[in-house]
């Protein structure tokens, strides 16, 4: 077996006057300190609300959305499976007879509580359907009372996903 | 007129260096530890989409303060002692101030005035006392909030106090054997001279080893980082001011922003030569006024062009930063304009050797204000690059370290004085 000698530092005396160590970080600061001043353009942050985060991926857990079939009928058939892997259930489904003879059930009312919602995305791992994405790349939720953060149906449907895959092919 | 101004004069400026520095300070500190850590800082506040770079912020800051609720903790039993607290910070740190010289003895009409808002020969010494006296409302405020943080943070206060301001004494020490004097201004007047010639006298070269123990004691001093651990919000919550609120917490915060300023003008004027422009002490810029105001016509229009030039980069984001870039272009035009023609006048019309003492006194004001913004971001930028000691590092490094160093320095440099017999 060999023995990895692990190096100590900080026993000379140039260590120990810490007056290098001091003059090395005080120059880094000062130099991020002098670059930033001379252009602020370089600045890596992003001023929020004039300018939007560009680096959202496609595997980036925003708003949920309903999907649709090529028909622009929902294709959720109200099977329950999303709302029991929730794990915070924050997930209202009330199912119906679906009579349009494309499937046999479909949600009656399909409601998610946004402050409920820890964004874990196992619903959407739990379709069956491909159903339920949260690729709308929508982060920001803001709502004037409790109630309005619990949204329904028609706005999960509306919401459009940002990654080109519009409706399901599942 | 001219008298009464000229004796009014040195307190309106101490109360300049002292309240109006507090909001610019506040502002300076935000912004370049946003710059340091590579963001931008709090730009957002404006007056009617004016923003100057988010100078209004302070105000905003300070009306909020101003507006909470005045609320006090129902188990104090000691009201009295507990409102007098901050007020004992923010007063101490306000006195330190009076005995700093912002410029040159100015004699006028056949009387000198001093610019100075306490014109006593003791200067130092009348620092060392007031500056110290500003931990008593910390051990009364830590005392008083019946509290076990506060407590705490109260007594690591005065423990670093009384370990640093020994230190801090011996440095001083040093510096009275070498300008042989304890009047703030005579130390000032000593550091204009040249040394062999071509450097200039400033204390820190004159006294490289004590300058570095008394720049470092005066961080401790001021409980500012790295030697904040009275206020270590990871051990005690925050320290002395754990219970206050509202306009009492904000004269512990000014009164600290005071405390550096104070500091770093006792600094600026002990080790960086005050009010002196290198190479340019009283009597030389009096000798050649008519070239420096020839030099001024030339840098001022230089430095304004390349304030100009940084604000139309960095500034014009946006359609509202665009118009501020060109209103603030064309007030800083016209500024350069009058101050140029204003000096052309007084150059073709001659000076006098009055107006030429007035004109170095505004110089000199000047110079010192520049110095001691200097030694603010020294100290903003000192607190945004280390990490805060471990409370037995503090008391290591002053006891163990700063101590001996210091009576090490005492003694080369009384030895150097007898020897060479200066």
């Amino acid at each position: 077996m060999g023995v990895k000698v692990v190096p100590r530092y900080g026993n000379t005396l140039k260590e120990k006057s810490y007056i290098w160590a001091v003059v090395s970080g005080m120059r880094l600061t000062l130099k991020n300190f002098t670059t930033n001043l001379a252009d602020t353009s370089k600045i890596p942050t992003c001023e929020y609300p004039e300018s939007q985060p560009s680096d959202i991926t496609e595997r980036y857990r925003g708003m949920h959305r309903l999907t649709k079939r090529d028909d622009e009928s929902i294709r959720c058939v109200a099977c329950f499976m999303c709302a029991t892997a929730c794990p915070s259930e924050c997930i209202f489904i009330e199912a119906e007879e679906r009579l349009d003879g494309v499937d046999e059930k479909q949600p009656k009312s399909f409601k998610i509580d946004l402050l409920e919602c820890v964004f874990c995305g196992y619903c959407v791992e739990a379709c069956p359907c491909d159903a339920i994405r949260m690729d709308t790349g929508i982060f920001s939720i803001i709502a004037a009372t409790r109630e309005e953060f619990v949204i329904d149906k028609e706005k999960l449907l509306s919401n459009r996903g940002i990654f080109g895959k519009e409706n399901s092919r599942a | 007129m001219t008298h009464i101004f000229m004796i009014l004069l040195p307190i309106i400026l101490t109360v300049l260096f002292s309240l109006v520095t507090i909001p610019l300070l506040v502002w300076m500190e935000r912004r370049v530890a946003a710059l340091i850590q590579n963001r931008l800082g709090p730009n957002r506040c404006n007056i009617k989409g004016i923003r100057l770079g988010g100078i209004v912020q302070p105000i905003a800051d300070m009306m909020k303060l101003i507006f909470k609720e005045e609320f006090y903790p129902k188990h104090i039993k000691q009201k009295f002692y507990y409102i007098l607290a901050p007020g004992i910070v923010f007063g101490a740190a306000f006195l330190s101030f009076m005995v700093i010289p912002y410029a040159d003895d100015v004699t006028l009409n056949g009387f000198t005035y001093h610019i100075q808002a306490l014109p006593i020969e003791l200067g130092i010494l009348w620092f060392v006392a007031i500056a110290g006296l500003g931990v008593y409302g910390i051990i009364l405020a830590g005392w008083s909030s019946h509290n076990k943080y506060s407590i705490l943070g109260a007594l690591r206060a005065s423990s670093q106090v009384i370990s640093y301001e020994i230190a801090m004494g011996l440095a001083i020490v040093s510096f009275l054997i070498t300008y042989d004097t304890i009047s703030l201004n005579t130390m000032v007047q000593q550091q204009g001279e040249l040394l062999f010639g071509f450097i200039p006298a400033w204390g820190i070269i004159m006294q490289p080893l004590a300058g570095l123990i008394f720049i470092v004691t005066a961080f401790a001093e001021t409980n500012r980082a790295p030697f904040d651990a009275p206020e270590g919000e990871s051990e005690i919550v925050a320290g002395y001011h754990t219970e206050y609120s509202a306009m009492k917490f904000a004269l512990f915060f000014m009164g600290e922003y005071m405390a550096m300023s104070a500091s770093s003008a006792i600094i600026v004027t002990l080790l960086f030569g005050g009010y002196q422009i290198p190479f340019l002490n009283t009597e030389v810029m009096h000798h050649h006024i008519n070239l420096i105001f020839i030099g001024l016509m030339i840098i001022v229009p230089l430095l304004s062009l390349g304030f100009i030039k940084w604000m139309q980069k960095n500034n014009s984001s946006d359609e509202s930063r665009r118009r501020e870039t060109k209103y603030g272009t064309i007030l800083i035009t016209i500024f350069v304009i009058v101050f140029d023609t204003f000096l052309f006048y007084l150059l073709t019309s001659g000076i006098s050797y009055d107006l030429g003492s007035v004109s170095i006194m505004i110089m000199q004001i000047l110079t010192f204000a520049f110095k001691v913004m200097m030694m603010n971001f020294v100290f903003v930028w000192v607190r945004w690059t280390f990490p805060r000691f471990r409370y037995d590092q503090i008391q290591h490094l002053g006891w163990k370290i700063l101590i001996p160093l210091a009576l090490l320095n005492i003694f080369i440099t009384a030895t150097f004085v007898v020897l060479a017999g200066v």
